[in-house]
């Protein structure tokens, strides 16, 4: 096990920083207030080459190891101040174009992945329901086999998103009788019709990234847009959920390094009592926690990278990671707010935007409840 | 020990062990009869490919590979032909 980055890929992640400082941090405070996605810094990031990250050359993409991309996501994490436009991407690029490379027909990679790796096609994934979270696959959805097309009927809800997507993978049950076994994918693009998107969802974090509601009614989609077989769907999940678990968390491991370098500066500065406070043991303390937690996340994440650069299965290590780095996240943006106290509790500094976009972690990609339970099973509990 | 008594017996420890399920038919469908679950189906699979040293691709898990003792073990088969 060798977790070291190379130089070619901590070149690339300071690039990434680079990039992101210069590139997308201009008027994210009214972009926040606004609920405003920034349309130019998607399309900066597609021009840098992130969308395409692990895309192969052929559809536009760099070809990119894993390594690589988690060291760039991280460098992204670390620098861009925007976390709804990294969640966007990341949404874009582990669940819709990462899948279609994996389960597409050459027809499909040909079709939608060019687009979606310059960045003029937008993609999600569209799994949950209104009455189906944790419970993914007990989903209503239908999707019945009318001649050369699927008729999909059914709502989503909570798509990461879908307000500015041309295309979703929807999940929808094939076969009643197969419990998650009977559940396909399908490509649905925005204009089939039948296919709408209610408005943007006012969250409590994340705010510069669009969610919505989808409604599927008499959706017609054409039977060259089922991702891979019937019945596959919830293999297409998982790996995608794998994927997502190790790739876009490593976002939140640069975010935990740049706050906890703002928190140690601040201690060195901030005096009180004639002496800066991070004399005070009870605040050095918890700048060591912070770090403790983000060298573990970094490592754990990186574990899973490596497994999946070998080519192997990392079902209970990307539980693990994505479990620990999303609690961590949150433990250390709560200790960066403490540690700021009212500067860190006003809007005039980023500390409890972050603190509510961390919270969403907990959440999205699987609760942590939800990766508790899939370790115990794991494990023959 | 045959590739279905192999799988027979890990399915019934590891899976259906709280059932109280004692043997499972070849062609009985596990899935249809919501025996096996996806976390179920995720153990099954690091199972099959430890004990038979194969490698398992995320589009080869359909219901037609799943479905039965017979379609796991006709599965193990196929790729040790290839
Ligand atoms: C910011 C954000 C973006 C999202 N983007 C997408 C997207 O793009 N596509 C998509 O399909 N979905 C998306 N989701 C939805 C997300 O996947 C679900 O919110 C998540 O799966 C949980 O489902 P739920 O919210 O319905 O909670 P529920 O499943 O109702 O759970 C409620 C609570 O009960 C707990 N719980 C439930 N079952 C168990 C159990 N068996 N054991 C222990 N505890 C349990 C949960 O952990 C949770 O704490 C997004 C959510 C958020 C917050």
């Amino acid at each position: 096990m060798d977790f070291s980055l190379s130089e070619d890929q901590i070149i690339f992640k300071k690039s990434a920083i680079e990039f992101a400082e210069k590139a997308l941090n201009k008027g994210v405070k009214e972009r926040e207030k606004n609920r405003e996605f920034n349309q130019e810094g998607w399309e900066k990031c597609a021009e840098f080459g992130v969308h395409g990250l692990s895309m192969p050359e052929k559809y536009g993409g760099l070809g990119m190891d894993i390594m690589t991309c988690v060291a760039t996501m991280e460098g992204l994490g670390y620098a861009c101040r925007d976390s709804g436009l990294l969640f966007a991407i990341n949404s874009h690029i582990w669940t819709c174009e990462s899948p279609i490379l994996k389960f597409g027909s050459d027809y499909q990679k040909d079709k939608y992945l060019p687009g979606l790796c310059n960045g003029s096609l937008k993609g999600g994934h569209a799994m949950t329901e209104p009455d189906s979270g944790s419970d993914a696959f007990s989903m209503k959805c239908k999707a019945e086999k009318r001649g050369d097309r699927y008729i999909i009927n059914g709502a989503k809800m909570f798509i990461t998103n879908a307000p500015i997507a041309d295309l979703l993978l929807v999940f929808a049950v094939t076969d009643p009788t197969k419990g998650f076994a009977g559940i396909s994918a399908f490509i649905v693009e925005k204009g089939f019709p039948g296919f709408s998107v209610g408005k943007p969802l006012d969250m409590m974090g994340l705010k510069s990234s669009p969610i919505g509601e989808v409604v599927l009614q008499d959706c017609e989609v054409p039977e060259e847009n089922l991702l891979g077989k019937e019945g596959s769907g919830a293999a297409i999940f998982n790996s995608e959920m794998e994927w997502e678990r190790s790739c876009l968390f490593a976002t939140h491991v640069g975010a935990m390094g740049k706050d906890l370098e703002e928190c140690i500066r601040y201690v060195n500065d901030r005096r009180q009592f004639g002496n800066p406070i991070g004399k005070y043991q009870a605040v050095s303390h918890k700048i060591a926690e912070m770090l403790v937690r983000l060298e573990l996340s970094r490592l754990v994440l990186y574990k899973v990278a490596w497994l999946k650069s070998q080519g192997k299965r990392a079902p209970i290590e990307s539980a693990i990671a994505k479990l620990f780095v999303s609690e961590s996240y949150v433990e250390n943006c709560m200790e960066a707010l403490q540690i700021h106290g009212a500067y860190g509790y006003s809007t005039e500094m980023d500390f409890e935007k972050n603190l509510r976009d961390s919270i969403a972690g907990k959440i999205y990609s699987g609760t942590s409840e939800i990766q508790k339970n899939i370790i115990a099973t794991m494990l023959g509990l | 020990m045959s590739i279905i008594n192999n799988i027979e017996k890990y399915v019934l420890a590891e899976i259906v062990g709280v059932l109280g399920k004692k043997t499972i038919d070849p062609d009985e469908d596990l899935l249809e009869q919501g025996i096996i679950d996806s976390l179920g189906l995720m153990k099954l699979i690091t199972f099959m490919e430890e004990t038979f040293s194969m490698k398992i691709l995320d589009e080869e898990i359909i219901p037609e590979n799943f479905q039965s003792l017979n379609s796991m073990a006709s599965l193990v088969k196929l790729q040790s032909q290839a």
